[in-house]
């Protein structure tokens, strides 16, 4: 090892109480802030993922709250209220709509299993929103016919052509597979797909639907398009909801949780600095004999500055890469609280942790030890060898 | 005065310090020159300045008045950066209480100014303990010393750049006579091969031993006494 690096690290042990807490501090804000940014980068992709996934730039549903409305259509749930299904002409006859794919969800809990089986019912119109699907087999047309999610086909352990009852459901409701989604990286991966007509009689809502997803000609149209279906006769009843102002929505929604993150980052962060500093005053102080020593037998003062620069990035990079191991093994207990309490948040994970996360925390670790050696640098810098021997004579 | 066969040339020195409001002339009109391969030594009662005549050798401090001239270049007004260049080519320090580091082995201590120099040290720091008989101890720590030997490896690791000038505080301040018999062997063996040294004690034993002594009052020179070979 550099005789410079080693002689740092074995000065930073030297008292080891004091080296953990002050490592231990370092590691809590860098940990705070590593898992702050790793819930920056990883939500905000998942949202615009999820939200470009589903193809469309309007939802058209039921009147409530649009962030649930949104939140159920990405996901899959059983929905409170119903649109009736005439107005999907409404939506079709407004200009600049280019597609408009009806929807009729909900969810069922299968006793058998325990687990949660999502239906959606929907027309071939849904091929020109999902354009990222790719199907083995083709879009339910006959009555009984499915197409499974990739998931969903793995779960039930279903091919093409496999007659099956459907999960969740009464006795004697069954369905053949006609198709496969290919795994699509979302929730659509999880559902079964049926008709339209299939779903309302299954779940007893005919012609009625819980959403309609809808494609412009021209994303600059949205204005025109939002503001022509709310003021149409059915716009009472319809929420009609631009998903880009959800998306911007949610952002500002969650942004109260970021500033939280982010100031308690923040104050660990500074809090740990003044500890580093701190710790290395006390350091500086106890070695002014040897500091003064070191320029006695010819170190200069960027000698001095430097191993004492050392001695600090061994303390911060020691506690940045603890608080990166801590933040990185308690993702996925965070992103559960955060998807307990957030309005909305994407299917995939969400509190991600990535190599240039840990990298970036790395480096601001770097910075931080950085400022907070400056102060105890600069006054073993400025000490003359003359008071730092007469310092450690009379100290010792 | 100053020629090539004086290794330090001082010349009225005066050394004042500011102890709050008061100002304390720790050195007055001091002048004396010190030959190439002398072995010297300062004495004097507590508060006579020695120490800080040693630091003014020892390119640790400039004067406040005067000229001090070591190996041909004067201190006066020099940068700290050319002092420490100096204190790193001329001189080399041992020091009452050691000063090793706890955290570097024997051999690491005595490569130590190397480090500083931008050189490696090793093989020499090794041949350096060879010298002072103790490289079976050059993978210990100074804690597993005893007195004499951390002073023989401080007295290593003051030779390791080579110096022209070897100054010693009190270096058997901190040793039984044994021990102190045992270094003052070694720096007149390491004097007997050219080695100027300049011993600052109050041991009058270790005093004796050397051939001048240079004796300080109140930060005046009072004697100056070269003992005949």
């Amino acid at each position: 090892m550099n005789p410079w690096l080693s002689m740092s690290i074995r000065n930073a042990i030297r008292r080891k109480l004091r080296t953990i807490v002050t490592a231990a501090g370092v590691a809590i804000g860098t940990a705070a802030l590593c898992s702050l940014i790793a819930f920056e980068r990883s939500y905000q992709a998942g949202i615009q993922g999820e939200l470009d996934r589903l193809g469309a730039q309007i939802l058209v549903a039921p009147k409530g709250c649009p962030y649930d409305a949104a939140s159920m259509a990405l996901h899959g749930a059983s929905w409170p209220c119903y649109l009736k299904q005439d107005y999907l002409a409404r939506v079709k006859a407004s200009a600049g709509v280019a597609s408009a794919a009806p929807v009729l969800m909900n969810a069922v809990y299968d006793e058998n299993s325990g687990a949660q089986w999502v239906y959606q019912g929907v027309d071939p119109e849904i091929l020109a929103l999902k354009r990222g699907w790719r199907i083995k087999g083709a879009l339910p047309a006959a009555n009984d016919e499915c197409l499974l999610g990739a998931t969903s086909a793995t779960r039930l352990k279903l091919n093409i052509g496999d007659k099956f009852p459907l999960p969740g459901l009464q006795a004697g409701q069954t369905g053949t597979v006609c198709g496969v989604l290919n795994t699509t990286g979302d929730a659509d991966d999880t559902f079964i797909f049926t008709s339209i007509g299939r779903a309302q009689a299954i779940f007893k809502r005919p012609r009625q639907l819980t959403h309609i997803l809808v494609r412009l000609k021209d994303p600059n149209m949205l204005d025109n398009v939002v503001a022509d279906l709310r003021g149409c006769d059915a716009g009472m009843d319809m929420n009609v909801v631009p998903l880009a102002h959800v998306f911007h929505t949610i952002q500002d929604l969650i942004n109260s949780t970021r500033i939280l993150l982010g100031c308690v980052a923040l104050i660990a962060m500074l809090a740990a600095g003044a500890g580093v500093s701190n710790a290395v005053l006390m350091a500086v102080s106890e070695r002014t004999s040897e500091i003064g020593m070191m320029r006695a037998v010819g170190a200069s003062k960027t000698d001095v500055f430097l191993l004492i620069w050392l001695e600090t990035m061994s303390l911060c990079v020691l506690g940045a890469a603890i608080g990166i191991a801590v933040s990185a093994s308690t993702a996925p207990a965070l992103e559960r609280w955060l998807r307990s309490r957030l309005p909305i948040s994407p299917e995939s994970a969400f509190v991600h942790l990535d190599a240039a996360a840990a990298l970036l925390c790395l480096a601001l670790a770097a910075v931080l030890g950085t400022v907070a050696c400056l102060l105890p640098a600069i006054r073993a810098v400025k000490l003359s060898p003359v008071e730092a021997l007469r310092t450690g004579a009379n100290s010792g | 005065m100053i020629g090539t066969e004086n290794t330090a040339v001082a010349e009225a020195l005066v050394k004042e310090y500011r102890r709050g409001a008061e100002t304390v002339r720790a050195l007055d009109g001091v002048s004396f020159e010190i030959r190439h391969g002398e072995m010297l030594a300062i004495v004097g009662p507590s508060g006579a300045g020695k120490s800080t005549l040693l630091h003014l050798l020892g390119c640790m401090d400039t004067p406040t008045s005067g000229q001090l001239t070591i190996n041909g270049r004067s201190t006066s007004g020099l940068a700290d950066r050319e002092l420490t260049r100096m204190r790193r080519e001329l001189v080399g320090f041992v020091f009452q209480h050691f000063a090793l580091l706890p955290t570097l082995t024997v051999a690491e201590n005595v490569a130590l100014p190397g480090l500083f120099a931008r050189r490696r040290a090793q093989k020499h720091a090794d041949e350096l303990l060879e010298r002072v008989g103790l490289s079976h101890r050059r993978t210990h720590r100074p804690h597993e010393l005893s007195g004499g030997e951390m002073q023989r490896v401080a007295i290593a690791r003051a030779l390791i750049n080579s110096p022209k000038l070897l100054l010693a505080d009190e270096p058997t301040g901190n040793l039984d006579t044994a021990s102190g018999e045992s270094i003052l062997s070694l720096f007149r063996a390491l004097n007997s091969e050219g080695l100027t040294v300049v011993l600052v004690t109050h041991n009058e034993a270790l005093a004796k031993a050397t051939n001048r002594i240079i004796t300080l009052s109140d930060g005046k020179l009072v004697s100056d006494l070269r003992r005949s070979e």
